[in-house]
């Protein structure tokens, strides 16, 4: 599995280290910023400055692929969306049109969420939530989702083999049914893993009546602080330019 | 210090003490620092007994228990499961599903921390589990880029880092190769040496020979006898057959008679080479040559390259240049890619359709139901040809995908850890499976961990070790000395290793 394999987040003090809540009000705050029309005349400068820090992020955290994607991403949504396009003819200028507006949208979102998951170690997200307050019932589900993305990437590489073996593929036989195929063996195999994960973390006393501890120190430094005041000025720029 | 008194379970609600797994009057007694494995077939019970002495069952499997079960003096009724996970540690079958974190130092802390431990003392007891079991190099590692092997050996310290009495097994060693186990039964032994209660449902019984005090072979859900294991070692070879034990000694299988015939054709490989990225080449094979129309074993311990060689060979990797001859035919990846079939360990990731005939049906070129029809009843699947793959039992998945592989003409099969976790009758029920696929014009490939089934079909070995073909030869009086010697290599460094 070692080729080019996005692998779950582990703690090796290598590169930038923020605070997971400081990820979450950032993913919070992007998706408000992407998804609204918050920030009106000021959105052309609030909008690519907000969805550029996760891209500057991933490359402070030394994840070279996704820094690289994400980095390309960003340029071409943005090259796209500032270029005159009416030289297109009608149809054409639509398609972009749209793709641009739903990706444009979609994507800042997703390479933060996909910055949050691979930085984060699911021991540092829980040590955020029970700082926040937030009770364990909403927190165990979440965390899972740390080791959920891993896993099954682990599982569609191998359905791929098979498939490959087999002569199932786009555009040979049965493509028609190529999604089902593919997504069938990956659900059985998760309500099993998820079943027999379930047990094997109350074996180590999950869920117990006393207050959990937590070895790993989680906490804001310059860099989170330095974000969270970017993200209060674009919401301070954005009331100001309503007003204006 | 474990009881069970007349403990009766089912996991239907009904109380219908039929099925696989039940327990019908188990009366047990497991004295404090004791090392007791469980054995017997596959759906005898044995994990059920784990389960009932970790918890899970009744607080996590629903089911019908009867009886008590006392725990250091406590009746488990009176438990919560976490009052008896924090005296018991489990450690399971599947390396795969057993972290909640992704990280290895998270998964170290995480049954103290759920304690509510204060964490200088995690930090401290983390440091002192590290050492004590060697597994520096393992620590601030995802548990994604870990061999099966390491996974379990860290499974066993994060179990030892909550400092539980009593640890129990559920079928430890069925995913690992020699090394791993030989690095398992390390963990064993300190656990013994802290007088720890350790309980193990296990089929390897060899590895444990030497350390546990008794064993327990359960038949239907009811002890029915318990042994020594030099009382086990006594035992012919048909004597075990019959119980469906696994050998305890070498000498103790029997080689079925299988001719090591002189081969005429020959299968070979040629530059067979592939690195992953930024990493010393996984497999570097200039010319291999294995006997056509034979069953080669293919050994070698985890991260020799045997699952890279097997993808190179099924021409699932791309960069793999390499070319296979017999005959006249030289097949590239692209023909390779039609002309072979991987039988995968997890068999569920190869099954796709609702039914076992569909399953086999789109496998054909021409989709011809009678063929079909002939090909599920030479593999006595024909009764269960509307059912859905998932709904089998991980036999019967596995000669679905024969099936799958017979009816699309594939000239080379690979089974790959086939037989990872089987009972005895078991393995010989893939064995005989693997040997009805023989035939002349085919090439098969059995990679394995496991002895007993490379002796009951294979012809021919072949070792990796690093990527490289380190030798190849047949199965003859011979090559099986070197094939068990191979196996029992990592035991002897071990035993010299501890104290």
């Amino acid at each position: 599995m070692a080729d080019d394999n996005i692998l779950g987040a582990v703690n090796d003090k290598k590169g930038l280290v923020l605070d997971p809540r400081t990820k979450l009000l950032l993913l919070f705050m992007i998706s408000i910023f992407s998804w609204s029309s918050i920030g009106g005349s000021a959105r052309v400068v609030i909008l690519p400055v907000i969805t550029l820090i996760p891209v500057v992020l991933l490359f402070l955290s030394r994840k070279w692929k996704g820094a690289f994607i994400s980095a390309f991403l960003f340029l071409g949504v943005n090259i796209i969306s500032y270029t005159d396009l009416n030289k297109f003819s009608g149809g054409i200028y639509y398609i972009i049109l749209i793709m641009v507006g739903i990706f444009g949208r979609l994507m800042p979102c997703i390479i933060m969420a996909y910055y949050l998951v691979y930085t984060t170690t699911v021991s540092e997200f829980v040590a955020a939530m029970e700082k926040m307050h937030v009770p364990d019932k909403i927190t165990i589900p979440f965390s899972v989702i740390f080791r959920f993305f891993p896993t099954v990437q682990e599982q569609m590489h191998f359905i791929k083999d098979a498939m490959d073996m087999r002569g199932i593929k786009i555009g040979g036989k049965h493509s028609s049914k190529y999604i089902e195929y593919r997504l069938i063996p990956l659900m059985i195999c998760s309500v099993k893993t998820g079943d027999e994960l379930s047990a094997a973390s109350l074996t180590r006393c999950l869920g117990g009546p006393v207050k959990r501890t937590n070895v790993c120190k989680i906490g804001f430094g310059l860099p989170d602080y330095i974000i969270i005041f970017i993200l209060i000025a674009s919401v301070a720029a954005s009331v100001i330019f309503k007003l204006v | 210090m474990i009881e069970f008194k007349n403990v009766s379970f089912s996991y239907n609600v009904d109380g219908n003490a039929n099925g696989g797994g039940c327990l019908k009057n188990i009366d047990l007694k497991i004295n404090r620092g004791e090392t007791v494995v469980l054995a017997g077939e596959s759906g005898c019970g044995k994990t059920t007994i784990t389960r009932l002495i970790n918890g899970l069952i009744p607080y996590y499997y629903e089911g019908m228990l009867t009886g008590d079960i006392i725990i250091d003096g406590k009746n488990s009724k009176n438990m919560s499961l976490y009052e008896i996970s924090k005296n018991t540690g489990s450690v399971f079958q599947n390396p795969r599903s057993q972290f909640f974190n992704v990280d290895t130092d998270s998964e170290l802390a995480f049954s103290c921390e759920n304690q509510g431990m204060p964490v200088e003392e995690i930090k401290r007891r983390i440091k002192e589990t590290v050492e004590l079991f060697g597994v520096q190099r393992l620590m601030h590692r995802s548990i994604f880029d870990m061999s099966g092997g390491e996974k379990q050996i860290m499974a066993c310290a994060a179990v030892s880092v909550a400092d539980p009495d009593i640890i129990v097994l559920d079928e430890p060693s069925s995913n690992l190769d020699m090394k791993a186990t030989a690095e398992l039964k390390k963990c064993i032994r300190i656990w013994k040496s802290q007088k720890k209660t350790i309980i193990i449902a296990e089929h390897r019984l060899r590895y444990l020979s030497d350390i546990a005090d008794r064993v327990l072979y359960i038949r239907d859900g009811r002890i029915e006898n318990s042994f020594t294991f030099d009382e086990l070692r006594e035992k012919s070879f048909n004597e075990l057959k019959t119980l469906g034990l696994r050998p305890v000694t070498d000498d103790q299988f029997i080689k079925p008679e299988s001719i090591v015939s002189e081969n005429r054709k020959k299968f070979t490989l040629r530059d067979f080479s592939f690195a992953y990225k930024r990493s010393a080449p996984a497999l570097k094979i200039e010319e291999c040559s294995v006997p056509f129309g034979e069953i080669t074993a293919v050994i070698g311990n985890n991260g020799a390259g045997k699952s890279t060689f097997s993808r190179c060979l099924c021409g699932l990797v791309k960069k793999c240049k390499g070319v296979a001859e017999y005959d006249d035919n030289k097949l590239k990846r692209r023909d390779r890619l039609k002309k072979s079939f991987m039988v995968m360990q997890d068999v569920n990731n190869q099954l796709f359709t609702e039914s076992v005939q569909d399953e086999v049906a789109i496998s054909c070129d021409d989709e011809d139901n009678e063929r079909v029809t002939e090909i599920l009843r030479s593999l006595d699947l024909e009764e269960l040809s509307d059912r859905h793959p998932a709904s089998l039992s991980g036999g019967q998945k596995q000669r679905c995908a024969i099936a799958c592989a017979i009816a699309s003409n594939k000239e080379i099969m690979i089974f790959d850890e086939p037989t990872s976790g089987l009972d005895l009758r078991h393995m010989f029920e893939v064995a005989d499976n693997i040997r009805y696929v023989k035939s002349d014009d085919r090439c098969i490939l059995v990679i394995s961990h496991d002895l007993e089934l490379i002796l009951s079909c294979c012809t021919y070995v072949v070792r990796l070790e690093k990527g490289e073909v380190i030798e190849h030869y047949p199965l003859d009086s011979e090559g099986i000395g070197r094939l068990v010697d191979f196996f029992e290599e990592p035991f002897r460094t071990s035993s010299s290793d501890v104290l």
